[in-house]
């Protein structure tokens, strides 16, 4: 409980990001396959191509496309509180980074210059964790991803999902 | 007359001022306003109707719910469903309409020294709402193949289960209660009581946010509000000052404490014990199709768990809609394995047990805090009684599904237990149950302005929701309830609304 109380105090990650640290593994650039195609709103480029290879790891379904989800969530979160903002940052700041990886799980690369079998196991790293800020973490990358992409209505035919039924609304 | 804020001037003087628009400030506002007050409704969310209510998930959250959807606990710990329009969360909810157990209104009593608020207090008063909203019992045969198989389950093991009586007139049972009824069939606040109100008199302001209460001399003299832009959520930059002789908080268990905290009127108790209805979910695949996207979303409820024991957290069981955004939500595991149990969500149901917070000794739910940015944030770790309880409702869900007849029930772990047989159920012995390994969520906040007879252990007296203090302020919510309800709220929070307008009416009219 008293890491639990040590972590939110600070902020949902921020407690967590500060424990890592700025060391010089931290640093090891995140490798940018995933371009957003027009103008973000709330993530930098950065944080948009980590999110990115997340969701292209969460949501394999065929049609899936990951640059599209994560343009969806910089959408979404727009509007949301500042605090989440901050900590959906912070996150994956937190998710990319190569100290914070060797430190938790043995892993000194940063999420995005692993393949994806390697991808896959560091998802299931944090998804496992002690710590329930890890599984937070993970909770919280794994829904936002699922969420941005069955929403849309091209994904509905993969999930057997006809739409909403063709009824006559009042005037 | 139904307005956004930036038509009002706020140069007028309201006899009663009613803050939220949801189940407990709509009824205010039109009782008031039947009985000659001049009242305003200041709603935060917007105003939307039913041509506004497309029947798709992506559209229906951001603009109808709290946060988008995305509100959880402050350890991310319980996604909480909350609806933010005009209406507030009876707009979204599934029409469940229970009225309060008599259990829990005497445990209040004994417990919590509630004063003034027993079933025979109440029932003239639910007898009223459920006139106006056209209060009945689905029939067994009108529910959808997701609510059956919990019914057939039930009696399969010899369960007390029934069908559930809901608001709805002339219902399409189309399924899309929670975005929004796109046929006004729903009797939510947005098509009864609220427009009741606007036709006696009354002005309901949506997309006006009451930043803090101003007080002077032990009263509240003025709301001071930050008008809401077109996206929904981001001030405009421009403020309302709202004045009254009277003040009603119905913003809802997390808004209503939030108010009084900006307000800086919080003392120890405002934003304490706040409960959930925590819930945990099974899943379960079938032959045969049972589309849980259409139907009736919530029509067959069992409460044979209710009281398990002292000591004992009680359950309620229920069935929950699958969209596929929810459904997605609700599958666990990530990649392939979730995309395959995506392609099946024609042949999956998804059931649920919802824990009854509050009633054991120790227990003392949430807090509400608020952040630097003002926006509230509710912090419950959840205790060892209440994962106690969801994992014993796990079981009985799985028992349930598999009584019915489930090919493969799931539960919601992540990576997700598989149960083919009851022998299977050896598995939940070594589970784990906490928070991020297990999801868990609500669609049912109570608590945070507790009321009672003792000033020195709650927000509001229970027998007019005065708060102790403040002489013209009072709280009409679920914020009030002392503990969770062990039923679905809505119709506990109309009959506390509508039995505390009357009382309003009789006290005022007289000074």
């Amino acid at each position: 409980m008293s890491t639990r109380r040590s972590f939110l105090k600070k902020s949902l990650f921020g407690g967590l990001a500060l424990a890592v640290g700025g060391g010089g593994l931290a640093l090891w650039p995140t490798r940018r396959d995933h371009a957003p195609r027009r103008p973000l709103k709330v993530f930098n480029e950065k944080e948009f191509a980590v999110f990115a290879a997340v969701a292209a790891r969460v949501v394999t379904v065929a049609g899936a496309d990951p640059v599209t989800i994560v343009h969806n969530i910089d959408d979404l979160f727009v509007t949301a509180v500042p605090e989440a903002k901050r900590d959906l940052k912070r996150l994956l700041g937190l998710f990319d980074n190569a100290l914070a990886g060797l430190l938790f799980d043995g892993r000194p690369k940063p999420f995005t210059r692993l393949n994806a079998e390697r991808q896959d196991e560091a998802l299931r790293a944090w998804r496992d964790s002690k710590m329930i800020v890890r599984r937070a973490g993970y909770t919280t990358l794994r829904k936002l991803s699922l969420a941005a992409h069955y929403g849309q209505p091209s994904t509905w035919a993969s999930a057997g999902y006809p739409g909403p039924p063709n009824i006559a609304l009042p005037t | 007359m139904f307005t956004s804020g930036s038509e009002l001037k706020g140069d007028k003087h309201y006899d009663v001022c009613v803050i939220g628009s949801g189940a407990g400030g709509a009824i205010v506002a039109h009782e008031l306003t039947k009985a000659g007050f001049q009242v305003i409704v200041l709603e935060e969310g917007g105003h939307y109707t039913h041509k506004d209510f497309k029947m798709r998930e992506d559209q229906a959250f951001p603009t109808l719910y709290q946060e988008s959807g995305s509100r959880t606990t402050k350890d991310l710990g319980v996604s909480i469903l909350q609806g933010r329009a005009v209406g507030g969360t009876t707009v979204v909810n599934w029409t469940t309409s229970f009225r309060t157990p008599d259990s829990t209104l005497d445990h209040w009593k004994k417990k919590h020294a509630v004063g003034g608020f027993s079933v025979t207090d109440l029932n003239p008063h639910w007898d009223a709402v459920e006139q106006r909203l056209s209060i009945a019992q689905i029939d067994l045969l009108e529910t959808n193949r997701n609510n059956r198989t919990l019914y057939d389950g039930c009696k399969a093991l010899g369960l007390e289960v029934s069908t559930l009586r809901r608001n709805v007139k002339n219902c399409l049972k189309s399924g899309y209660c929670g975005l929004g009824c796109p046929v006004d069939a729903k009797q939510s606040m947005l098509v009864t009581y609220l427009p009741d109100a606007v036709a006696a008199g009354a002005t309901v302001v949506s997309r006006c946010r009451v930043d803090k209460l101003v007080t002077e001399a032990g009263k509240v003299v003025a709301a001071e509000c930050s008008l809401i832009g077109d996206d929904n959520y981001s001030a405009t930059g421009r403020n309302l000052t709202i004045r009254a002789d009277r003040f009603v908080l119905s913003a809802g268990a997390i808004g209503s404490p939030t108010i009084l905290m900006r307000s800086g009127l919080s003392g120890p108790l405002v934003g304490r014990r706040t409960f959930l209805h925590p819930v945990i979910g099974s899943s379960a695949h079938w032959a045969e199709p049972i589309n849980p996207f259409y139907g009736a979303p919530q029509s067959v409820a069992s409460h044979a768990f209710a009281h398990r024991g002292e000591g004992k957290v009680g359950l309620f069981l229920e069935a929950a809609p699958l969209q596929p955004m929810l459904a997605a939500l609700a599958t666990s595991n990530f990649g392939e394995a979730h995309a395959q149990m995506m392609a099946a969500l024609p042949h999956t149901s998804a059931h649920i047990a919802l824990a009854i917070d509050g009633f054991t000794d120790g227990e003392t739910g949430g807090t509400v805090e608020v952040r630097e940015s003002g926006a509230p944030i509710l912090d419950y770790p959840l205790p060892p009684v209440i994962w106690e309880a969801l994992k014993e409702g796990l079981r009985q869900l799985i028992k349930i599904d598999l009584a019915a007849g489930a090919k493969e029930v799931f539960s919601s772990h992540d990576p997700m237990l598989s149960f083919k047989s009851e022998k299977d159920l050896a598995q939940l012995d070594n589970a784990a149950f906490e928070t991020g390994r297990v999801a868990v969520f609500s669609a049912h906040v109570m608590g945070g302005c507790k009321m009672g007879d003792e000033a020195a252990s709650s927000v509001v007296r229970s027998n007019d929701l005065r708060h102790h203090t403040l002489t013209n302020l009072h709280v009409v919510d679920g914020s009030v309830f002392p503990t969770s309800l062990g039923v679905n709220p809505q119709l506990s929070i109309y009959g506390l609304s509508h039995l505390m307008s009357a009382r309003f009416v009789g006290e005022w009219k007289h000074g």
